[in-house]
């Protein structure tokens, strides 16, 4: 048999839509429940399905969102990249130190205290994502291992920014990137998560270096020997999973007002999820922007309608635990027939 | 031979000598075990541990240790601080359970135990420098539904689910409630933020989203969450002004909202539960003529008695911080 049976195209099609398909499944179960609840007197109107609500999942994404971006390519890559969270705390103090109006320098402009917090926060991240690079592209080690030891350092440097305690009273010009709204609709972390899924996907899929990610993640031995200079590769793959954790560190601190020590502990298990939601496997050279996005929207929307119907929270952990399994399971089993 | 054996003895009492007269001298050294390190109350109580008097004279000496918000980590710095030769334990508990061990083992080795900030499900300890956290749920309550007048919606965030703090705050919260006339205040949620402010803030959108227009009043179990329902109520478009809300603690970022007319706050006092601490600490090393130095005992006299160092229990009292009297207050952590 050959391979073009007129059957190909339409799995092909299932294949790649199966995760909106989930989605769209998941906010008609969530919107259901709600109707029912509108029918019953509880709500005037369906709360989940306005636009106001839309807006604010989205807005709740948009950290996790950024974060599952860098984490696509090191998937792809075949890696992982533990210490996300914690590269995310650091840029975030380091932004808040220098965006906060309680250090007592008062001579520094508006715009430095956008322009600096912003730059030292990206720069911070991509220098983590440097170093998780360098180890596991020089010395040859797990990833697993390489970034464990970054998210230990980098909480521990978090803390020794400022000895333990949180930085305040930022600058309402850098408040602007976790409060603003564009045309008093759009919040501005949502355009943000916007524009950098835009930016990753053309990178991934219009670039040389994208289609390098994936030939190293699918088999790096192979990769090197067509001439790819994988040691490069697997370099930025990390340096931008830095980056955007940098960057993802600047929206959650600009959203919550204060740095926080804790901020961000075990936000790359949600990344990782959403990523793996989303159809990519852990063993690399598979994957796709696309699915990442609706992954994080799933959680997204499984975070707010739990919410939003009340759901008792030993009981969202279990619905949690359990969708994310069921959707990589659905996921598995569609790509092996 | 001989004279070998005798210049070990010789040197051996000297030894012995030597170590005898460093003890009167040597600072009471004092192991303070902190269930984690990363939240801003810990800090404080650090910060003001090494203002105590006594620390700043030389006479009393603090080891800190961060149990890195594990009970059995806490468990084994226990045992850390006992076999490195400390004269006491002051411990913050990370579990009222499964940190019962470091009093056990204290008491076997014969030093004094205090346990301060969170409480511990044991009466075996030397003393509990502690503030009651039910009444520090009664108090944010009050607040809380004296604004609103006893009459209106409120929501209920709380701290990590089975938590010492969330069960007796949660216990205040209820008591208070039940005070006002049956039926007139409806709680209309109550879920966990894990004494988060990025958490609390994700969940009270969730709830502006799914109760429009109909909530009156936030009643946070800790500040920071009370600080996130600030921010989800800011980000909606809404005025804070229009919601009562309260937390607990009196860090730093609450005191500033509470000047701005936002929330209010319960100040726990973290000078007085680890300056208490230290004190009653000194005085069961030190015996009966060891006085007490801190300030709290002249802050709070009426409220807390020293009795000689010898209560099973000190009761540490909060403080309502309203826009009266958080000036002073803030002037106090630059």
């Amino acid at each position: 048999m050959s391979g073009t049976t007129p059957i190909a195209k339409p799995t092909f099609s299932l294949q790649k839509y199966g995760i909106v398909l989930a989605f769209l499944g998941l906010c008609a179960l969530v919107s259901l429940v709600c109707q029912i609840k509108v029918m019953q007197g509880v709500w005037p109107v369906n709360v989940f399905l306005t636009l106001n609500n839309l807006m604010l999942i989205l807005h709740q994404i948009s950290v996790n969102g950024v974060l599952a971006v860098g984490m696509t390519f090191v998937v792809i890559s075949a890696g992982i990249d533990l210490s996300v969270g914690s590269v995310l705390a650091f840029s975030g103090m380091v932004a808040a130190s220098f965006a906060t109006r309680y250090t007592g320098v008062t001579v520094w402009s508006d715009t430095y205290m956008v322009l600096a917090p912003v730059t030292a926060a990206l720069l911070g991240g991509a220098l983590c994502g440097a170093v998780n690079g360098w180890i596991i592209s020089r010395f040859r080690i797990q990833a697993f291992i390489a970034t464990l030891g970054m998210l230990l350092a980098a909480r521990g440097m978090t803390m020794a920014v400022t000895g333990g305690n949180p930085i305040s009273a930022l600058s309402p010009d850098f408040r602007w990137f976790g409060t603003g709204r564009l045309f008093g609709v759009v919040p501005v972390p949502v355009i943000i998560l916007i524009l950098v899924f835009a930016v990753a996907w053309v990178i991934l899929n219009k670039t040389v270096f994208g289609r390098y990610v994936y030939a190293v993640g699918g088999n790096e031995k192979s990769a090197r020997t067509s001439g790819i200079n994988t040691r490069a590769v697997l370099m930025w793959v990390y340096v931008l999973a830095g980056f955007l954790s940098g960057l993802a560190g600047i929206i959650l601190t600009a959203k919550t007002g204060s740095a926080q020590t804790a901020a961000g502990t075990s936000y790359e298990l949600d990344a990782i999820a959403a990523v793996v939601i989303g159809g990519a496997s852990l063993a690399g050279g598979v994957g796709r922007l696309t699915g990442t996005f609706f992954g994080a929207l799933i959680i997204g929307v499984m975070n707010n309608g739990l919410d939003i119907l009340g759901v008792e929270s030993f009981y969202q952990l279990i619905i949690k635990g359990a969708l994310i399994v069921i959707a990589v399971i659905i996921d598995s089993r569609r790509m092996s027939p | 031979m001989k004279r070998f054996l005798l210049s070990t003895i010789a040197l051996a009492s000297t030894l012995t000598i030597s170590t005898a007269m460093a003890a009167e001298t040597d600072p009471v050294r004092i192991a303070v075990l902190m269930y984690g390190n990363r939240a801003e109350f810990v800090q404080l109580m650090e910060q003001y541990g090494r203002e105590h008097p006594a620390v700043v004279s030389g006479q009393a000496k603090l080891t800190y240790y961060d149990g890195r918000y594990d009970a059995s980590v806490q468990n084994d710095q226990g045992q850390m601080a006992i076999n490195t030769l400390h004269d006491a334990i002051i411990v913050n508990p990370m579990d009222y359970e499964a940190n019962i061990d470091i009093v056990t083992n204290a008491n076997d080795a014969g030093i004094p135990v205090i346990v301060t900030n969170a409480r511990l499900n044991t009466d075996q300890m030397t003393s509990e420098v502690v503030s009651d956290d039910v009444e520090g749920g009664y108090l944010e309550a009050k607040a809380v539904l004296g604004q609103l007048e006893c009459a209106g919606n409120v929501v209920i965030i709380e701290g990590p689910k089975g938590g010492s703090g969330e069960i007796q705050r949660g216990q205040g919260n209820e008591k208070a409630i039940a005070e006002c006339p049956e039926g007139a205040v409806a709680v209309l949620e109550r879920q966990t933020a894990n004494w988060s402010r990025a958490e609390a803030l994700d969940l009270m959108q969730n709830w502006l989203s799914s109760h429009p227009d109909q909530i009156d009043g936030v009643i946070a179990q800790n500040d920071e969450m009370a600080l996130g329902a600030i921010e989800a109520i800011r980000a909606a478009g809404l005025e804070v002004n229009d919601f009562a809300i309260a937390g607990i603690d009196g860090v730093t970022d609450a005191l500033r909202a509470v000047k701005a007319g936002e929330m209010t706050s319960v100040l726990q006092d973290a000078r007085g539960q680890i300056q208490g601490s230290i004190d009653v600490a000194l005085r069961a090393v030190l015996g009966e003529s060891y006085e007490p130095q801190s300030i709290i005992w002249d802050q709070y006299a009426g409220d807390l008695d020293w009795a000689d160092g010898q209560s099973a229990r000190y009761d540490i009292p909060w403080t309502v911080v309203t826009e009266d009297n958080v000036d002073d207050l803030l002037a106090d952590r630059q």
